[in-house]
């Protein structure tokens, strides 16, 4: 399966908090604790699945900020087909580590590899 | 203008507005303009701005805006008229006396629009009423907006906040709708945008360490997606509650910069 972009290690953690509940909308700095990653790593990630269509970025209501008095919030929610393809993204991945490790656990030590 | 006065900062205003009506509408009407300076420099007289300027300067470089874009007549009479009515003892039968009704009926409706955005209803259907009737009279409040926001450093900060998203909720969409009807204001939505979304960067925190570093290394991202990036990560920033957390947030926001740069400087052909 070939996806529109590369779905790196903390692109997972993105995916996995966001598909959470999808139809919740998340902003930055939420995803960034929940995926337990640093802000310069997730701007960039949040750009990528926005200008790849997975997420869809819009500005709180300002009603909203301004009763809470805080500036008003950029929220993050995966669009329909970002669901989806996300969704199946971390299934395809989840299958290729099980693969993985089910065929290392049928290798024979000291068959494979190098000697120390 | 009395020779006293033709020293003051309003005469250079004066002729500047006559300089682009020379060129922008030589057919203009210059004297019954002239009339609507005179009126409304009566009725304002004594009034300053936050600036410390006369009052007076406001009305003429809106109506210099609006000259620029071509506007007809009494939308420059309107501009010249436009804060009489909420702001001094003017009243509307006066205007109309002096200025027929077509004219007044502006002032009338700009009045109108102004208190319902003060009564804080929401602004969108005011201006979405606006549109629906005279279209001159939404190009003078988009033009009045864009002189406030060019004089937005005189205002207090909480006010400069609420006035930016203001703008770039409602006017910069009004202005738009404007420009496709063809109404040459092309210049004023992205002229808008841009000034509110500086007073919104210039918040609280934009002036902290970490606030400069993060509207800084923003920088490096394309023009059109700049202020969107700023203003979220100022907001964000704001909402951490101690000076470690800030200066944490904007160093990795920071060192993030390049990349994400990068990403959105990528054309959409390259997905996939």
């Amino acid at each position: 399966m070939k996806y529109e972009l590369r779905i790196t290690g903390p692109v997972e953690r993105v995916l996995s908090v966001l598909l959470a509940d999808p139809a919740v909308p998340r902003y930055g700095l939420e995803i960034s604790k929940q995926a337990d990653l640093e802000t310069g790593t997730l701007y960039p990630i949040m750009a990528r699945l926005e200008r790849a269509r997975w997420v869809e970025s819009r500005w709180e209501d300002p009603d909203v900020s301004i009763t809470d008095g805080r500036p008003r919030r950029r929220y993050y929610q995966l669009t329909r087909d970002g669901a989806e393809q996300a969704s199946r993204a971390l299934q395809d991945l989840a299958q290729a580590r099980h693969k993985r490790r089910s065929s290392l656990a049928a290798a024979q030590p000291g068959v494979i590899g190098v000697p120390l | 203008m009395t020779p006293q006065q033709a020293e003051a900062p309003e005469a250079d205003l004066i002729a500047e507005l006559h300089e682009v009506l020379w060129i922008t509408r030589p057919d203009a009407d210059v004297d019954l303009i002239r009339h609507a300076y005179d009126v409304a420099a009566y009725w304002h007289h004594g009034q300053t701005r936050q600036s410390g300027d006369a009052y007076i300067t406001h009305p003429v470089a809106v109506a210099t805006i609006l000259a620029r874009l071509n506007a007809d007549d009494p939308t420059l009479c309107t501009a010249m008229l436009h804060d009489t009515i909420d702001d001094t003892p003017c009243e509307l039968a006066a205007l109309s006396r002096e200025f027929g009704t077509e004219i007044a009926a502006m002032v009338g409706e700009f009045t109108r629009l102004h208190r319902i955005r003060r009564r804080g209803r929401k602004a969108a259907q005011a201006m979405a009423a606006a549109v629906s009737r005279d279209t001159r009279v939404l190009a003078v409040s988009l033009a009045d907006r864009l002189h406030n926001m060019r004089t937005l450093q005189f205002l207090p900060q909480a006010t400069q906040l609420r006035k930016a998203r203001e703008v770039l909720d409602f006017f910069v969409p009004a202005a738009q709708q404007l420009v496709a009807q063809q109404l040459r204001m092309d210049s004023v939505p992205s002229e808008l945008e841009t000034l509110a979304s500086a007073a919104l960067a210039r918040n609280r925190y934009a002036r902290a360490a970490s606030g400069r570093l993060v509207a800084t290394a923003a920088t490096l991202l394309p023009a059109a997606t700049r202020n969107r990036w700023r203003e979220e990560w100022l907001g964000e920033l704001q909402t951490l509650p101690t000076r470690k957390d800030r200066g944490s947030f904007a160093a990795h926001t920071a060192l993030g910069m390049v990349r994400l740069a990068l990403t959105l400087r990528r054309r959409p052909a390259d997905r996939g």
